[in-house]
């Protein structure tokens, strides 16, 4: 007996323990065919989506986001509701407001008395929209226009609701659109960012900017939107310095080269590489960004349809018309900020002095786009972050009140880059206070932007703290209606 | 053990029972009429099969071992198994009446038996020998593999097992190729309704796996009647709801989508025709918008994929070369960088000539380039020339390109050389033309000539007038001590910019036009106007400067500014810091309450001839010039008062601006000067806060 104790632990020696374990290896060996991604690294992980992408075929190429900064009243300019002027004064029906949060600005007033639009509205084109008398332009390019009247949004003050709209969430450090697209499609001419952005300021009541909204989060940083300035010289410091050639430069930057080369050699870290394909990128700028923002060869009549303020370096017309020469030439995304929308009170003055900055320029942008057979590529997307309330803040008078903010209903418009053209979607009730009718919530539109760009919101995701993130999070509907 | 080997006797007994039953409902099966109770039997079958399965494997198994013991057990698996196969086959052939049919069917069926059969042999001979046992519970194994891979396609379809190894070819249509019934309602049927209506499974005698049987229509009547939703039976069934009986797909079935119900009830309405292409349906119909959104309107490209080595060579920082979308073949090229561009380089384009569909060559000097390579690039739809500086006569390059669709020429003066050109270019659908020097005439000329092609001829803006926007006036300081420089400048350069020093309104005919610099010597407000040829002229651009004057020995103001606007008291007013045009900016102080009451003490012989206030004018905060203005000169015994003038009111709501309130001084000596500036006490009628008091906002006081 204790003999075959003895051989029975003997059985149990290193060599059939090594043969046995050769066997698990094998099923985990196995095992790891069927996830393929288990031993890959993420960044092969990242060049199989960069090499799948764009997920299908695309129906626009490029974006231009006209964003009216402050929230431009829905009410006074696409949502016409002639019973707010009928019930001039009437406080609004709890029924309709239906315990709606108010925000700090109006959570004292004592009262909410409708208010309709100082402007008077009229229908144009196929679609018969209804467009304020404060977009005479605009109303021209009716029938090119997409015009969603049913927006909606989570936030409701400014902060969240911008950050809201354009990173998929209202805290801010995640990226922005333009740098998902960036992420996700690279840029088409390997001289200029991808993602670049441009500020102008109207004069009625603004609300800040902040890098954050063009911000690359927790992309690499090659994502992040580039601000252009508001100067003459919209990109700082590209041109040389007084006295220096462009063989100076050369040589100058290959001397770099050379000794960053040295250094690579030695220490083998990639981000040199980078650093040095940065130098060459900017050197390829200092000629590439001087050929766009020249605008000394624009013809009389791209004046005209832009208006004279678009050769006034900062203002709304003229980063319209450096949007459509940045587009052109390859830029993925350009992101536009038009602050001074914030009409809390005095609203009719304040929206006649902001609605003459945009109205001649967006129209002119989508002109101009459209004759240069461009429009089609080119996805124009105007709007705010959220709307205005149906009801006065302040002393209300017919021609002198102001509205607050609201996020249950709001306007925007797109044009060109496969989207149908011609139509209004979507409606609110009577007193363009609730959504009756293809309510749009802003996840949903931005589902609807990456679908156009040929990408499938839900796939196009990035692991960082240990989950995969999007720009839509986890909701997000594409809007098949408002596709071409 | 006589207890065990009765036990055996029974089942032995029992496989002839299962063998002679099965015999005969194979053969007769069709007449039988079959009680509800034996029914429920039938549709055991899928649960009971399993059984025999695993029990015959298990003994063909153990027949192959030599071990005696384990051989033993295998003979008594096999007559258990052999016994559950004679249930299992008897239920089936139950089942078998219940709305199977076909080729798949009968071969299912006889294999079955044949299991039944060799399984029953099997046991018999056993003891043979070895040979025979190996030989037939092999065949037995493969008839048993076989028999249930007939009963899965049954009933998880055909091909069930293989089809996620199977390359799954996912078919690429094009939105102009695509057909409703093929590639919208098709698809439907055979992913939730086939499985249970085809050959070999005709529930409800109906079959959708061809033409005919849907034209058939079922038992209960017509599958389809176009255009009818209420004698479809197809329309009536999908509508039920879930719970009924009657509704397909039925209930734990994976269900038909919103999408999916749509497009089966649009494509009845529409007629459910069998062959109509959706490019063949109006565009405004729901069915084409649907089909819209599932299709490409990419084309469908057949043409050979170029080499990755060669796109990837191709590709530079001023030339990219692309999929248009991933996995197609077709190429679209764009250059960027003009002042980059080589001509020569579009001679590289040769190696993917064929696939080339969009070429984009906006912006490149192309003028005198030869663009003959262009012809070889048969596949080419899009072109993209916009300022090139392409003539007339290269035009002639793109006709052989018969795929060319759209063709941008936008911003190249081709002149009316290029009507002939163009208008032999009628493969184009699309052209763009906007600034080429086309005139009119030349315009409906190829537009005649191309007569089905879509011309954007663009914005011109002849006949288009417009106002200008306001020159822009910059200066070193607002105070100057004996001069300064204004430079005026226009973004315009045609421009003309008129302009006049003492606060009047330009004009656009005997007002100065501004050439050179100007330089002022005194205290003024400055107004410019721009003006051109075909545009209305601008606003005017207004401005005030101030001549720095005399410094007061001391001053002293009788009530301090109102509220938040007291500035740095009496000081602010002579500092020489100009406030912005908010009056919240620290440099105002305002007046509203009290009047601005102040009195200034200056140097014995050294009187100034000029006083002057600067302002600020915001009506819509309330602001306006003073009511009244009241000024006296003297010393500490004699007062003179200065004749009142008449001051201009604001007569509407304006911008935030500046203003300038200047009067001339007594030539007489005096050392001490009061001034009281009234704020308006009714605002009028038309302003908003028509009746309320006004304020007065000051800045500055420069003697002079």
């Amino acid at each position: 007996m204790e003999k075959e104790i003895l051989e029975q632990g003997l059985n149990h020696n290193r060599r059939k323990f090594l043969s046995r374990l050769s066997l698990g290896i094998g099923s985990v060996a196995l095992g790891s065919l069927m996830i393929p991604d288990l031993f890959n690294g993420k960044q092969e992980a990242e060049d199989g989506l960069m090499r799948a992408l764009p997920h299908f075929a695309p129906k626009a190429k490029r974006i231009i986001y006209l964003f009216q900064n402050g929230a431009p009243s829905q009410l006074e300019t696409f949502d016409y509701k002639p019973l707010l002027t009928k019930n001039f004064g009437q406080e609004l029906p709890d029924s309709i407001r239906g315990g709606q949060r108010l925000t700090g600005m109006t959570a004292g007033q004592s009262s909410f008395p409708l208010v309709g639009s100082y402007f008077g509205f009229n229908q144009y084109g196929e679609s018969r929209a209804w467009i304020s008398s404060l977009f005479p332009h605009i109303s021209s390019v009716v029938d090119d226009l997409l015009i969603v009247k049913s927006m909606h949004t989570e936030a409701i003050n400014h902060d969240p609701a911008l950050t809201f709209f354009q990173t998929g969430a209202q805290v801010g450090n995640r990226p922005s659109m333009g740098s998902w697209l960036s992420y996700g499609l690279g840029s088409e001419n390997a001289n200029l960012p991808a993602f670049c952005v441009l500020l102008s300021r109207g004069k009625g009541n603004g609300q800040g900017v902040y890098s954050k909204l063009w911000s690359n989060g927790f992309l690499d940083a090659t994502h992040q939107g580039v601000q252009f300035s508001n100067s003459e010289d919209p990109v700082l410091y590209l041109s040389d310095p007084n006295g220096m050639t462009r063989d100076q430069r050369r040589k100058m930057i290959d001397q770099i080269a050379a000794m960053n080369d040295l250094s690579y050699r030695e220490f083998n870290d990639p981000q040199i590489t980078a650093k040095v394909q940065q130098y060459e990128m900017a050197y390829r700028m200092q000629t590439a960004v001087p050929e766009i923002t020249d605008t000394s060869k624009e013809p009389d009549s791209v004046v005209k349809l832009y208006g004279p303020d678009c050769l006034v370096p900062g203002t709304y017309a003229a980063n319209c018309l450096l949007a459509r020469k940045l587009s052109e030439n390859g830029v993925r995304f350009v992101q536009l900020y038009h602050q001074g929308w914030d009409a809390h009170d005095n609203l009719p003055n304040q929206m006649i002095g902001q609605a003459k900055d945009v109205d001649q320029a967006t129209a002119g942008l989508i002109t101009d786009l459209k004759q240069r057979g461009l429009l089609d590529e080119t996805l124009i997307i105007w709007g705010g972050e959220f709307g205005r309330t149906n009801y006065c803040q302040g002393k209300i008078m017919p021609e002198n009140y102001g509205r607050d903010h609201h996020p249950r209903a709001f306007s925007i418009f797109m044009a060109g880059g496969g989207v149908k053209s011609g139509m209004v979607y979507g409606e609110t009730d009577d007193f363009g206070y609730n959504i009756t009718e293809n309510p749009v919530h802003v996840h949903d539109f931005q589902a609807t932007v990456m679908h156009l760009m040929g990408i499938d919101h839900e796939k196009l995701t990035y692991k960082h703290l240990g989950r995969r993130y999007r720009l839509t999070d986890v909701h997000g509907k594409v809007v098949k209606d408002l596709i071409a | 053990m006589p207890k065990v080997s009765r036990i055996a006797a029974i089942l032995e007994n029992l496989l002839f029972f299962w063998l002679g039953l099965a015999l005969i409902l194979s053969v007769a099966g069709e007449s039988l009429s079959i009680p509800p109770i034996l029914q429920v039997l039938g549709r055991a079958h899928p649960l009971i099969l399993h059984f025999p399965i695993v029990l015959l494997l298990m003994a063909v198994v153990l027949l192959w071992v030599k071990d005696a013991k384990l051989r033993e057990l295998g003979t008594w698996t096999l007559l258990l198994g052999a016994n559950l196969t004679g249930l299992t086959v008897l239920a089936g052939l139950l089942l078998a009446n219940e709305d199977y049919d076909g080729d798949m069917l009968v071969w299912h069926q006889w294999l079955g038996v044949a299991s039944l059969g060799l399984a029953v042999l099997i046991y018999f001979y056993r003891n043979k020998s070895t040979q025979f046992v190996k030989f037939s519970t092999a065949s037995l194994a493969l008839v048993i593999t076989l028999t249930g891979h007939f009963g899965a396609d049954l009933t998880h379809g055909e091909n069930f097992l293989l089809a996620p190894i199977q390359s799954e070819e996912v078919e690429f249509v094009a939105l102009d190729d695509a057909e409703v019934f093929q590639h919208m309602v098709k698809p439907i049927l055979e992913a939730k309704c086939v499985a249970c209506h085809k050959e070999g499974k005709v529930k409800g005698e109906l079959r959708l796996d061809d033409l005919a049987g849907m034209q058939k229509g079922g038992k209960n009547g017509p599958f389809v009647v176009p255009g009818d939703l209420k004698e479809s039976l197809l329309i009536q069934r999908i509508h039920l709801p879930e719970e009924s009986k009657e509704h397909m797909p039925p209930k734990n079935k994976a269900q038909l989508t919103e999408e999916e119900l749509e497009i089966l009830q649009l494509w009845v309405e529409s007629g459910s025709s069998f062959d109509q292409k959706v490019a063949e349906l109006p565009k405004e119909t729901p069915l084409f918008q649907l089909a819209s959104n599932r299709f490409s309107n990419q084309k469908n490209y057949t043409f050979d994929a170029a080499s990755d080595s060669d796109i990837a060579d191709l590709n530079n920082f001023f030339r990219k070369v692309n999929p248009v979308f991933p996995g197609s073949p077709a190429l679209e090229v764009a250059y960027y960088g003009t002042s980059a561009f080589d001509p020569a380089s579009l001679k590289e384009l040769k190696s993917i000539k064929a696939q080339v569909v969009k070429l984009n060559l906006n912006r490149m000097p192309l003028e005198g380039v030869d663009l003959a390579f262009l012809r070889d690039f048969p596949h080419l739809e899009e072109l993209q020339l916009n300022f090139t500086g392409v003539q007339a006569s290269q035009l002639a390059n793109l006709e052989p390109l018969e795929s060319l669709r759209n063709l941008a020429l936008s911003g190249n003066q081709l002149g009316a050389d290029a009507v002939e050109a163009l208008g032999k270019l009628s493969q184009v659908k699309r052209l763009f033309l906007w600034n080429s020097g086309l005139d009119k005439e030349s315009q409906d000329r190829l537009q005649q000539a191309l007569s089905s092609a879509h011309i954007d001829f663009g914005f011109d803006g002849k006949g288009v007038i417009y106002p200008l926007n306001s020159p822009k006036v910059s200066y070193d300081k607002v105070f100057f001590q004996d001069s300064m420089e204004l430079i005026l400048s226009h973004p315009i350069r045609k421009a003309e910019i008129r302009y006049t020093l003492d606060g009047t309104e330009p004009d656009s005919l005997s007002s100065p036009i501004y050439t050179a610099p100007i330089w002022v010597k005194k205290t003024g407000e400055f107004r410019a106007k721009a003006f051109a040829a075909d545009w209305i002229g601008s606003l005017p651009t207004k401005d005030v400067f101030f001549k720095a004057g005399i410094v007061p020995q001391s001053y002293r103001l009788a009530h301090e500014g109102n509220g938040r606007y007291k500035a740095n008291g009496a000081s602010s007013l002579f500092d020489h810091e100009k406030g912005k045009t908010t009056h919240g900016s620290g440099n105002w102080l305002g007046f509203n309450e009290s009047p601005l009451e102040l009195e200034i003490f200056l140097e014995k012989n050294n009187s100034p001839k000029e006083i002057s206030i600067s302002i600020l004018l915001n009506e819509t905060a309330y602001i306006f010039p003073p009511e009244k203005v009241e000024i006296w000169t003297g010393n500490q015994q004699n007062w003179q008062k200065i004749p009142e003038t008449e001051s201009t009111q604001s007569t509407k709501i304006e911008e935030a601006r500046f203003g300038v309130l200047t009067f001339p001084l007594p030539e007489t000596g005096f050392d001490q000067v009061k001034i009281r500036l009234k704020p308006i006490s009714k605002l009028p009628s038309w302003h908003p806060g028509a009746g309320a008091k006004g304020w007065v906002f000051v800045d500055e006081i420069l003697l002079n």
